[in-house]
């Protein structure tokens, strides 16, 4: 099926971002089919004052004040009456649901599903994740109320966007993104990647794999226009990177070729005011996630992180010189163009990133342990050929390229100090070792949910059995 | 008991080789077995692990039944297989991860066995994102594979299907059978501990749901090492 798109005809902050900096999340239970449904009905027409609407992805000029969003998982569409013919039609993933994949996108050892923290350690109970987008607290608040009339809360998380678009290492983030044909989104107007097609975000258009669809669940009024996430809850560990890029600082102000990283007097042209160490670290830090922590791209800027004239934030490919080194996250995640082993699969497991941060700010200068991170969203059309695909052959395993086959993302993937190690790039064309990279990212839960149209909140609300 | 040096030892020690045994066996014991302690289906491929060195050099063992397993019928098998090999062959070279890959009839069946590193469903959907319309040349021999064309347009239910028609590869550690067999029944690493003198029963009854398997993860005489690896240390290019 192909069809033109309708923005009315989805939920918002899919195809395109918010731009509202503060998210709370509600995992809820269907404890009352009936009540549930009558929910949703409402929540589409916005006849009950006490319902709040589902957000559609229109275009506004101001941001409305909330915005509300369903997903739902695997049990989340039995527990709403989805006949067993027609849940067999989704995909295996979706099926099998997070916590049973956990072995394959990474979850093992501190991050296996027996040691998430509630309500995710109980995957089955969680029938729906809701989002509430708003700036104020008192809206927030409000909205989850109305919903706990009609499901069971088992618990909220709660994120916000650091200051300056920073994440918890201190990364500007969320610049890289796809973009789709005929949507317009605001916060990517310096972003010029290439387009990607629809079918990259939406079941029922067609991919960047040539004559591949997507298979669309029934009824296709269920199915068309649908999306799937990986929701996670991802801790990270502000104190131990910023010691490891010290430890790794040291190690190169000690190592023999240290000239072929940072020539004598180039820790000024590094950054502006830096000592060696410091210019160390943060070439460490922009290797380690292909952009410098101000967000330059490696690629066009390996001297500098205040390159002067200004380099475009988006525009650059990888090859088989490049001072990013293959082994870097966001290389990792999205070669672009560059050559992989896979040569199919360039540009064709893109995600869609939706993410805030949890927890209190890190101070680097008053490090401290408590718990903070990533509340991310990964959206795709499939989950597995996009999510799982990059987890488990690209984030962890390294398989797109020889060099780094064997290891793990150097900023979450599945690390332990005895056998990690990542290659950083020298300006020779030479490589240097970095060894004993922790997991500096652990997931605390999550769940794989189904982002139905507004076609699909629809027919789940006016289900009968 | 078996172990013991008794005479009523040294006779169970004989009975699979006696023929009224063998047919209790057959007709009975397994049978009764078979329905109170039914085995689950066990998945096909090989199972993820957190090893890296384990998910490289991964076995496909894929049976696909043929349609019509007659002289005849093999005989067309072939024919697609030859008049399509060339193009199948490139697209697994695209693919990039694969090692080796042949097909084999055998009995009634067609096989395709290859050694492929990483994720299986990455593995197939890139294989049918390069050659999935010359792929469907030969699902239309088997039985079954009509659904599936044209498997461009239905990759999900295709990795699923190959999943399932991929062998059974029983564990390298014997006593992992017991681990396998509770998932398979949904039972968590907390549920009884078994007595190991069932292993073998617990073999016997598993052949009913798997009747065909591959016997562990192989012989590898370069453990560890992706394709593009190999490639890059021969220098032809990956
Ligand atoms: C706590 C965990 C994570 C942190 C701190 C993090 C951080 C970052 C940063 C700083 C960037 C560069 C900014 C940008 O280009 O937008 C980035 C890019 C990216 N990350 Fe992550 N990330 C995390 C988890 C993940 C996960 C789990 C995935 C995928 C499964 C992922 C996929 C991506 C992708 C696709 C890009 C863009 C690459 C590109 O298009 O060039 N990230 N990440």
């Amino acid at each position: 099926m192909s069809a033109e798109f309708d923005p009315n005809a989805i939920q918002g902050n899919i195809v395109r971002g918010y731009g509202i900096h503060h998210v709370r999340y509600l995992m809820l239970e269907v404890t009352d089919r009936k009540a549930a449904r009558e929910f949703l009905v409402a929540s589409l027409n916005g006849e009950n004052p006490n319902v709040p609407i589902i957000q559609r992805e229109t275009e506004w000029e101001e941001n409305p004040e909330v915005c509300f969003n369903i997903s739902l998982t695997f049990p989340g569409l039995q527990a709403l009456g989805v006949s067993k013919k027609n849940l067999a039609t989704f995909p295996i993933e979706f099926r099998d649901g997070m916590a049973s994949r956990a072995l394959k996108i990474g979850d093992f050892g501190d991050s296996a599903p027996t040691k998430w923290a509630p309500p995710f350690d109980e995957p089955d109970r969680i029938h729906l994740i809701a989002s509430i987008y708003s700036d104020s607290e008192e809206h927030l608040d409000k909205v989850q109320t109305q919903v706990a009339e009609a499901f069971n809360i088992l618990g909220t998380r709660d994120g916000r966007d650091l200051a300056k678009s920073k994440v918890v290492f201190g990364y500007v983030d969320s610049i890289s993104q796809p973009k789709f044909k005929g949507i317009h989104d605001k916060s990517q107007n310096k972003n010029d990647e290439l387009l990607d097609p629809l079918g990259t975000i939406l079941l029922g258009y067609p991919t960047r794999m040539e004559g591949v669809y997507f298979g669309i669940p029934s009824p296709s009024e269920l199915g068309f226009n649908g999306s799937f996430n990986a929701f996670r809850v991802l801790s990270q560990d502000a104190s131990g990177f910023e010691n490891f890029l010290t430890e790794a600082a040291e190690f190169l102000l000690k190592h023999p070729n240290l000239k072929d990283v940072l020539p004598p007097g180039g820790a000024r042209q590094v950054g502006k005011g830096f000592s060696r160490k410091t210019a160390l670290r943060e070439i460490v830090a922009a290797q380690i996630v292909g952009r410098w922590r101000n967000g330059v791209p490696y690629e066009l800027s390996p001297d500098t992180m205040e390159p002067d004239p200004k380099v475009s934030l988006t525009n650059f490919d990888y090859n088989r010189n490049s001072r990013c080194p293959v082994g870097a996250h966001m290389r990792r995640c999205n070669p672009r163009g560059g050559p992989i082993v896979q040569r199919v699969a360039n540009l064709t497991r893109r995600i869609v990133r939706r993410g805030m941060s949890y927890g209190p700010d890190f101070d680097p200068k008053n490090p401290d342990d408590r718990e903070r991170g990533l509340l991310g969203n990964f959206l795709g059309a499939n989950l597995g050929a996009q999510f799982e695909a990059v987890m488990y052959d690209w984030l962890n395993l390294g398989l797109q390229h020889p060099d780094i086959t064997g290891s793990n993302d150097p900023l979450l993937g599945a690390n332990s100090v005895d056998t990690s190690w990542f290659d950083m790039t020298t300006r020779t064309g030479g490589k240097i070792r970095l060894h004993g990279l922790p997991r500096f990212v652990v997931c605390r839960g999550g769940a794989y949910t189904f982002l139905p149209s507004i076609a699909a909140i629809n027919y789940l609300s006016q289900l009968k059995n | 008991m078996s172990n013991e040096e008794s005479w009523f030892g040294r006779f169970v020690d004989t009975l699979p080789t006696k023929g009224w045994f063998k047919f209790l066996s057959k007709y009975v014991v397994t049978p009764y077995w078979l329905w109170k302690d039914p085995k689950p289906k066990l998945p096909g491929g090989p199972r993820v692990s957190s090893q890296p060195s384990d998910n490289v050099q991964r076995m496909m063992n894929l049976i696909m039944p043929l349609k019509d397993p007659s002289e005849i019928g093999k005989a067309r098998a072939v024919m697609a297989i030859a008049q399509n090999v060339d193009e199948i062959f490139g697209g697994l070279d695209n693919v990039g991860t694969v090692h080796f890959a042949r097909f084999v009839i055998l009995g009634d069946k067609l096989c395709m066995i290859s050694v492929y590193d990483g994720d299986f469903s990455n593995y197939i959907r890139d294989f049918i994102v390069t050659v999935g319309s010359v792929f469907d040349a030969i699902m239309a021999e088997i039985e079954g594979g009509s659904a599936l064309i044209p498997t461009e347009q239905n990759v999900e239910a295709f990795i699923e299907w190959v999943h399932e028609h991929d062998l059974f590869q029983a564990p390298d550690f014997p006593t992992e059978l017991f681990t396998l067999q509770d998932q398979a029944k949904g039972i968590g690493p907390d549920g009884p501990v078994h007595d190991l003198s069932t292993l073998p029963r617990n073999l016997v009854l598993q052949f009913h749901s798997n009747p065909d398997i591959s016997l562990g993860g192989g012989y590898r005489a370069y453990p560890g090492f992706s394709a593009a690896q190999i490639r890059e240390k021969l220098g032809v290019g990956w």
